[in-house]
């Protein structure tokens, strides 16, 4: 094989300076000649009947151009489970409910029109926890569902597990939950709708999934009675994904609703509290475990149940479960594997997509009970892993078809690299957990596919217009890359379009670690048909045989031959100016050959799957109960790194978001309202304190990713979790269940295990409640 | 936002009369960290910000060699008082304070007056100024008042300040000799963190460099107001300095503790870290005190 000169290479990112110096445009640049401001109103109470609402008083303050509720708009349902409406009608669920809009010429009449608007409510009784809201008798968030518990079967058993347990040797059980974090994008939500006098309609929105977004935009204007009409999404530069995208919300339609309301452009923006008490979080989940295997430490079975506080309706939250099967069936091979999971409305904020898709909560329960398990069976945690470990070849329980795995690699260079057996001092802990992730696409849509369109100039550059979404992770860059790459060019020479559905094809959006996977070789297609093209007329204006030419450097060289040369541009320009001239444009769309599950839940979701490892060190503060990272090492196999740089951000960024997760992030909610809507109370981490990552790649060489690669959008932040946890442990013998793992946690855990009540005296029957302290 | 006009005078007599002119309408704006946050979320909305960073002052804190004070203006920001070798070599329990203050950008711009007038129980610049015995200086159209700055804060957001008034500096008293002084905010981030507790200790030694000859406690959102735990310092006088006592100390500073759950903390543990930082701050203080024998009367 040629040497590479693009792949493999450590390129900053195309648009870095863009970003850097302004110059880039997010949705909060854009500005439409005529744009009105629209505004949200929310919901007083988080369960509440809609008496009545009175827009009378907002209608008169000049320069409100439209005032909208339920009652003005057409039925439109959103959402998965189709649960969800725009604007509320009849009843309230959650504090995040939109309850009325505005449109005003400026964005502070639109917010002081948000205060004319009366609405009288009647409270009703909420429900906040998912196990009270199964039992009989609870307030019924959505009384015409019946019940709280959503009609999601989520539920799978491969082997037996009853007969498996009663073989094991030993066995753990335990009850882990994890809490609501949220994505904390830098650039806010936002979107600007137009029609044109003909009601075709421009929505220019921060999207994960520009082509889907257009058919939900489509089926909206139905709803609407504007039948037939077409529906263009325009994504400005995204200001971070991380999942937060990939559905279509209540803002995004009410600014559609507002311009047809008002015949005038209409954005909806964000600011940062509703950024956090009005975009979805992370799923929360309670998880109740338990591992068996046998005297050798062989796992015999895996038996998982789970209850999703799936909120007052539905998004992809709800469908985490089906990624987080993966983890449960896959990581490492377990031969019976029992699985259920139950969404039960709540009147909470409801779940999205985040990174990770599920696979963090699902792998935090498993990876800390394969510790307790490996205790229990006093096999070294990283051996009784490396026992059980995956192989290339295996297929899954679940049918999953691990083509390449570098698991027992990954676990090797973090054993070594973190100095695993090194003494420790006091309280000093060391912890690994790992991970199996999608890294072929996924096909949870009908179609994993995406298009490209590839359109050579006159004078050798390539305009390339592809499906993907680039909101931050760099495939524009990475897709330069591989274009450049395979014709020889320089990465400069590729202009990357991702931003309009009117010129680019279909994708099926930024989701499940996929984008280079599959629009990478989507681009691979599409260049490789240029490929052939420019290789034909150089074999005719060289006078060579094809085989002996080379695309390298901006020219078709002959191998042996120096003489014989042509520059690119040139060749394209002979070509197309020239008696029945042509010009050089393919298309390509590539959809894997992954399956969609089946009713068992069984499938081949991916082309293949990414592994990891992560291992850290920590120290132990056990008067505070603060845990401090020494040294994170997070390796993983990557098939192939097409640009090292950028996927060493995705790697540490997925770590800081990991050990967040871990540590201190937590969306408060009281009684469902949002107690730490700012920076200031939630806790994401800052660039203080970042710690010291390493993060080494192996390369496996996939042969079904373009140029070997896989995806690794997401892992990065997937072990994160019991890995810390896992070293807490070691450090000082406590084990936290429940995240984020906080300093109060684990001081309570510590004091407890040495039998003392939280204030540090001996337990006793006497003053059972002295350390309760008055308010 | 709320539109507002800047007004920018050069001397404290024209920010009072400026002042005085427009009443409730309008705010003093030193950095404005606090003052436009508040704004922003519709919790003030005056008609004048008058800005008192262009009144002429002095830029850094500074030592009267005659008296042996050391003036730290109410206008200087934290990054000049986190720079000043004045302070890091004999104020560190200062220097601990503001060199964590939310960020650098945060400490080039937020004054040290405006934490103090701001009077949040989170306020870490309050904290280390009261355990130097810190007095705040006070200007208005009748002149000049001082008072202990430990009694100028009232209540959370209430400091004892008039309609027009201005905090001009806190002046520090000389240290006794042998004293050492240190500060740690407790909070989950190493930065753009607000203390879920502060606290503050300074310890003077007799001169065996062992017995406590006066302590400071002081203690910030561990009540509603910045507070010495009194009974702890007592505690302290004329024992030797040793973890021991100190972490007795701490248990007391704790019991004295009016410590509350907020989404920031729960009681329990905000008074037990009191008791865990009350004993590391005075270690440090200890290890400071021993280090720089000297003390007494500075000359820079
Ligand atoms: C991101 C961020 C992080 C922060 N982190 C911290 C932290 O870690 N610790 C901390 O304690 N604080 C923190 N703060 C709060 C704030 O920065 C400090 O309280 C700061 O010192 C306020 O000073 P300022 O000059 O900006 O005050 P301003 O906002 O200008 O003023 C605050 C108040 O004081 C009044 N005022 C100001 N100066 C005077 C004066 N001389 N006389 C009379 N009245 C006056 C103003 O009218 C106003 O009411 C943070 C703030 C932000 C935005």
């Amino acid at each position: 094989m040629q040497a590479l000169c693009s792949v493999g290479k450590r390129i900053p990112k195309i648009d870095a300076v863009d970003k850097a110096t302004g110059r880039a445009q997010y949705i909060q640049d854009l500005k439409l000649p005529g744009m009105l401001y629209g505004k949200i109103l929310y919901s007083k109470y988080p369960h509440a009947r809609i008496v009545h609402i009175d827009t009378s008083r907002a209608k008169q303050l000049p320069g409100v151009r439209a005032v909208l509720t339920g009652a003005d708009i057409p039925e439109i349902k959103m959402g998965v489970y189709k649960d969800n409406r725009p604007l509320k009608v009849g009843k309230v669920r959650s504090y995040r409910d939109e309850v009325a809009a505005v449109a005003a010429t400026a964005p502070h009449i639109a917010r002081e029109a948000l205060n004319l608007v009366e609405v009288t409510y009647e409270a009703l009784p909420g429900i906040f926890d998912p196990e009270q809201a199964m039992q009989a008798g609870a307030p019924l968030v959505h009384e015409e569902h019946k019940t709280n518990v959503l009609k999601m079967p989520w539920k799978l058993h491969y082997g037996d597990v009853e007969a498996a347990r009663k073989e094991a040797a030993f066995i753990v059980a335990d009850r882990f939950t994890t809490t609501w974090v949220t994505h904390c994008c830098m650039g806010t939500s936002g979107a600007i709708a137009e029609f044109d006098p003909a009601n075709n309609l421009t929505v220019y929105s921060n999207t994960q999934i520009p082509s889907l977004a257009q058919k939900d935009f489509l089926e909206a204007l139905k709803a609407m009675g504007v039948q037939d009409r077409r529906v263009r999404v325009i994504k400005p530069c995204i200001g971070g994904g991380f999942g937060s995208k990939l559905d279509t919300y209540a803002y995004e339609y009410i600014a559609i609703l507002l311009a047809y309301h008002t015949r005038r452009p209409v954005k909806v923006e964000f600011d940062r509290t509703e950024e956090f008490s009005a975009t979805s979080t992370r799923q929360p989940t309670i998880t109740y475990i338990s591992q068996g295997c046998d005297k050798d430490g062989k796992l015999l079975f895996r038996d998982v149940s789970m209850i999703l506080d799936n909120g007052a309706y539905t998004s992809w939250g709800a469908t985490t479960p089906s990624v987080m099967m993966m983890p449960i069936t896959s990581l490492y091979r377990v031969p019976n594997v029992r699985y259920e999971a139950k969404c039960v409305y709540t009147n909470n904020t409801y779940a999205q997509a985040m990174r990770g898709y599920g696979n963090p909560q699902a792998t935090y329960a498993i990876e800390s009970t394969m510790d307790m398990l490996a205790e229990a069976a006093g096999i070294d945690p990283i051996e009784f892993r490396r026992i059980n470990a995956n192989k290339a070849g295996d297929v899954s329980i679940q049918g999953l078809r691990i083509t390449t795995c570098g698991l027992e690699e990954c676990m090797a260079v973090v054993k070594d690299q973190l100095a695993w057996d090194r003494p420790k001092e006091a309280n000093e802990g060391v912890g690994m957990a790992s991970l199996i992730h999608v890294g072929g696409g996924a096909r949870v849509y009908k179609s994993d596919g995406c298009g490209t369109i590839i359109k050579m100039d006159d004078f050798g550059k390539v305009d390339l217009f592809t499906g993907a979404t680039d909101m931050g992770q760099g495939s524009d860059t990475v897709i330069a890359q591989i274009v450049a790459e395979e014709l020889g060019l320089h990465i400069e020479d590729v202009h990357v379009i991702h931003t309009d559905t009117d010129v680019c094809p279909w994708d099926v959006g930024a989701h499940a670690s996929r984008t280079t996977f599959v629009a990478g070789n989507a681009a691979l297609g599409a260049a490789k048909k240029i490929k052939a093209r420019l290789l034909e007329l150089g074999a005719k204006q060289l006078e060579s045989p094809l085989e002996k030419l080379i695309l390298q450097d901006r020219q078709i060289r002959h191998r042996e031959d120096a003489e014989k040369r042509i520059e690119i541009g040139k060749l394209l320009r002979k070509t197309h100016f020239s008696h029945a001239g042509q010009m050089l444009m393919a298309e390509y769309f590539y959809d894997p050959t992954n399956e969609n599950m089946g009713r068992d839940f069984r499938g081949n979701m991916s082309m293949t799957y990414t592994f990891g490892t992560h291992g850290v060190r920590v120290k132990v503060d056990d008067e505070t109960g603060k845990v401090r990272i020494l040294n994170y090492v997070a390796a993983h196999d990557v098939g192939k790194a097409i640009n090292p740089m950028l996927l060493e951000g995705q790697v540490y960024g997925g770590v800081m978001m990991g050990i967040g997760y871990a540590l201190s992030e937590q969306v408060i909610l009281e009684k469902g309202e949002n107690m730490n809507p700012n920076f200031r109370d939630y806790k994401i981490l800052t660039a203080k304190d970042v710690v010291p990552i390493a993060a080494p790649v192996l390369e496996t060489y996939d042969k079904d990713g373009p140029f070997g690669a896989k995806g690794i959008g997401e892992p990065g932040c997937v072990p994160t979790a019991p890995a810390v946890a896992n070293a807490i442990y070691d450090a000082v013998g406590v084990r936290i269940k429940d995240l984020p793992v906080t300093p109060e946690r684990v001081l309570a855990a510590i004091r407890a295990k040495k039998g003392l009540d939280l204030c540090g005296r001996e337990l006793s029957q006497d003053h059972p409640d002295e350390c309760v302290i008055q308010q | 936002m709320r539109k507002f006009t800047y007004l920018v005078p050069k001397t404290l007599d024209e920010a009072i009369s400026l002042h005085e002119a427009r009443g409730e309408r309008a705010k003093y704006i030193a950095g404005g960290t606090d003052v436009l946050v508040k704004i922003k979320e519709g919790k003030l909305a005056p008609d004048y910000l008058i800005s008192l960073k262009h009144i002429l002052s002095q830029d850094r804190p500074f030592l009267n060699n005659e008296t042996g004070e050391l003036y730290v203006g109410a206008f200087m920001t934290h990054r000049s008082i986190e720079k000043s070798p004045l302070v890091q070599l004999h104020y560190p329990i200062l220097h601990d304070a503001v060199k964590n203050i939310g960020s650098v950008q945060i400490r080039n711009v937020a004054t040290i007056g405006g934490n103090l007038v701001n009077a949040v129980p989170s306020a870490d610049g309050a904290i280390p100024l009261i355990a130097l015995d810190g007095k705040a200086h006070i200007y208005s159209a009748k002149g000049e008042r001082t008072m202990e700055l430990l009694r100028f804060f009232l209540g959370p957001g209430q400091c004892d300040l008039g309609r027009g008034e201005i905090l001009t500096e806190v002046v520090i008293p000389p240290q006794r000799p042998r004293t050492g002084s240190a500060y740690m905010k407790h909070g989950r981030r190493e930065a753009m963190e607000l203390p879920m507790l502060g606290v503050g200790v300074l310890l003077s030694l007799e001169e065996d460099l062992n017995t406590c000859a006066q302590a400071r406690i002081c203690l910030g959102v561990a009540a509603p107001t910045p507070f010495r735990a009194l009974m702890a310092e007592k505690f302290l006088v004329g024992k030797a300095i040793n973890a021991e006592n100190l972490a007795e100390a701490g248990r007391i500073a704790g019991d004295e503790s009016r410590v509350r759950d907020s989404i920031r903390g729960v009681a329990w543990y905000r008074r037990e870290m009191v008791g865990v930082l009350v004993k590391r701050m005075g270690l440090k203080a200890l290890e400071r005190a021993e280090n720089k024998a000297e003390g007494g009367r500075l000359t820079v």
